[in-house]
């Protein structure tokens, strides 16, 4: 099957909606015409580099090149997560372990049951979904427990005080944290085609796939990111919490952000 | 009998700074302890050394002659109860609140329990939000005694509370007290402290510098500020 994409000259002649834009901002004097144009050909800078690295990657690179890519995919993504909770001990080593076990687990049960192919064309982009989608949950649950071991400190020092421990005194507000950390996954899962026509079926339909095929690779799209959703938000919570404490099952000093 | 806590030389510094220089005293068996001394001295902090939630920097606490990191810092918690200034409420439920430490409480044992901190038995089928300060208070005060200690740390216990509250809650130490607890309780005032406390120790910048039976310690000395270590 050829997939009916525009040629080089469909590329070319798509020239025309930027410079109708540029137009636009530059007759109306909006200040941000150079901007603009900057950002267009930054795109197709960006997405020729990507492309090709892509091609290279799924002719040449096999299965190892496929999970390097991957694990570079986890390190930036942990990197991203880390910062958003900034102060809380052990950040980076805790996201990199939730987005690292959340992209394994729901990739490899999806391998496993012969789901999706090993192959690098299937495994880098569909992986790619996967760490987006853990990456989100993993900042969520970091920030939420940044917060609380500073907001809720009087609370688990109560707890801790009555002889409970550490793991059993920070418990409720693990799951608090968790819960709402799921939240958008499980929102963006119920209103799934109603509201938006997401990314891996909106491409199919493009490629000329029949939609009610699309729809197939879509629905195993959002199984396995309330997967990764919910494996790299328990990860990471219980990695951080243990983080949180320290030997004599203390609270540790986390700065007010 | 060795004494129920020995400090031995504590310095605990924060960021930098001295919060305790060098403490050495002796904590009594079945007293009721009291600290003073002016905001930011160290009392809360030295409180917190006794149940672990603080370490010292140097120096060693002991709870009747064993240094606290050799026993199981849960059973010590469990040994040694903290009730916080502020009240802080962990459930909806009162019946709930005192089963935190304790989920085994059974409701006649939890109405003893609100009984002993002079709170309406009835109150174990209500929620906590309907509760006034002293209240709450009494209530974490109880929660605490469920768990069964044998020492309690309580931390400016009064200080929240309007005068007849704080009355009610005095009344309740004297009572635990008369049933053989220990107490250390931190307070910055003096005239509350002399009315449950059996000895006092002074804190003045991290440093202790006056100690006695509560009679002996000239407090209006000690509230002026020109307190001198007593050697």
């Amino acid at each position: 099957m050829s997939p009916d994409v525009p040629g080089w000259a469909g590329v070319a002649a798509s020239v025309a909606l930027v410079v109708l834009a540029a137009a636009i901002t530059w007759r109306e004097r909006l200040g941000v015409t150079r901007e603009l144009l900057v950002a267009a050909l930054r795109a197709f800078v960006q997405l020729v580099a990507v492309g090709a690295v892509l091609s290279f990657l799924f002719a040449e690179a096999g299965l190892l090149g496929a999970l390097a890519w991957l694990a570079a995919m986890v390190a930036v993504a942990s990197v991203e997560a880390a910062r958003r909770a900034r102060g809380l001990p052990g950040a980076l080593r805790t996201a990199a372990t939730g987005i690292g076990v959340g992209t394994a687990t729901t990739l490899g049960i999806l391998v496993v049951l012969q789901v999706v192919d090993t192959e690098p064309r299937v495994l880098v982009p569909v992986g790619g979904m996967v760490v987006s989608g853990a990456m989100q949950v993993a900042a969520l649950v970091l920030r939420g427990l940044r917060t609380t071991a500073t907001t809720r400190r009087p609370a688990v020092e109560a707890r801790l005080s009555l002889g409970l421990s550490a793991g059993d005194a920070f418990a409720p507000y693990v799951h608090e944290t968790v819960r709402t950390a799921l939240i958008p996954a499980i929102d963006t899962t119920k209103v799934v085609g109603l509201i938006s026509l997401p990314g891996a079926m909106t491409g199919l339909i493009l490629a000329g796939v029949d939609p009610l095929t699309a729809i197939r690779y879509q629905i195993v799209v959002m199984y396995m990111l309330l997967a990764a959703a919910a494996v790299t938000g328990l990860v990471t919570a219980r990695v951080a919490s243990r983080a949180l404490f320290d030997d004599a099952q203390r609270l540790r000093a986390v700065p007010v952000p | 009998m060795p004494d129920l806590f020995t400090l031995d030389a504590v310095t605990l510094d924060v960021a930098g700074r001295r919060v305790l220089d060098g403490v050495t005293d002796h904590l009594h068996e079945g007293r009721c302890t009291a600290i003073v001394g002016p905001s930011g001295s160290g009392k809360s902090t030295l409180l917190r050394l006794l149940n672990r939630l603080a370490e010292p920097t140097a120096g060693r606490v002991l709870l009747r002659g064993t240094p606290l990191p050799a026993l199981d810092v849960t059973e010590l918690r469990r040994r040694v109860g903290l009730v916080a200034q502020a009240p802080t409420l962990l459930t909806t439920r009162v019946a709930e609140e005192l089963r935190v430490g304790r989920p085994d409480l059974d409701d006649a044992a939890a109405r003893t329990l609100l009984a002993r901190v002079a709170l309406p038995v009835d109150l174990l089928d209500r929620g906590t939000e309907g509760l006034s300060g002293g209240e709450a208070q009494r209530l974490c005060l109880a929660r605490a005694l469920a768990v069964g200690p044998e020492v309690l740390l309580l931390d400016e216990p009064t200080s929240a509370l309007d005068a007849v509250s704080a009355d009610a809650v005095d009344a309740v130490i004297r009572d635990l007290l008369a049933e053989g607890l220990s107490v250390v309780l931190v307070s910055h005032d003096l005239d509350r402290a002399a009315g449950v406390a059996d000895d006092v120790l002074v804190l003045r910048s991290g440093r202790l510098v006056g100690r006695g039976e509560i009679d002996d310690v000239d407090l209006d000395r000690v509230a002026f500020g020109d307190a001198e270590p007593d050697r």
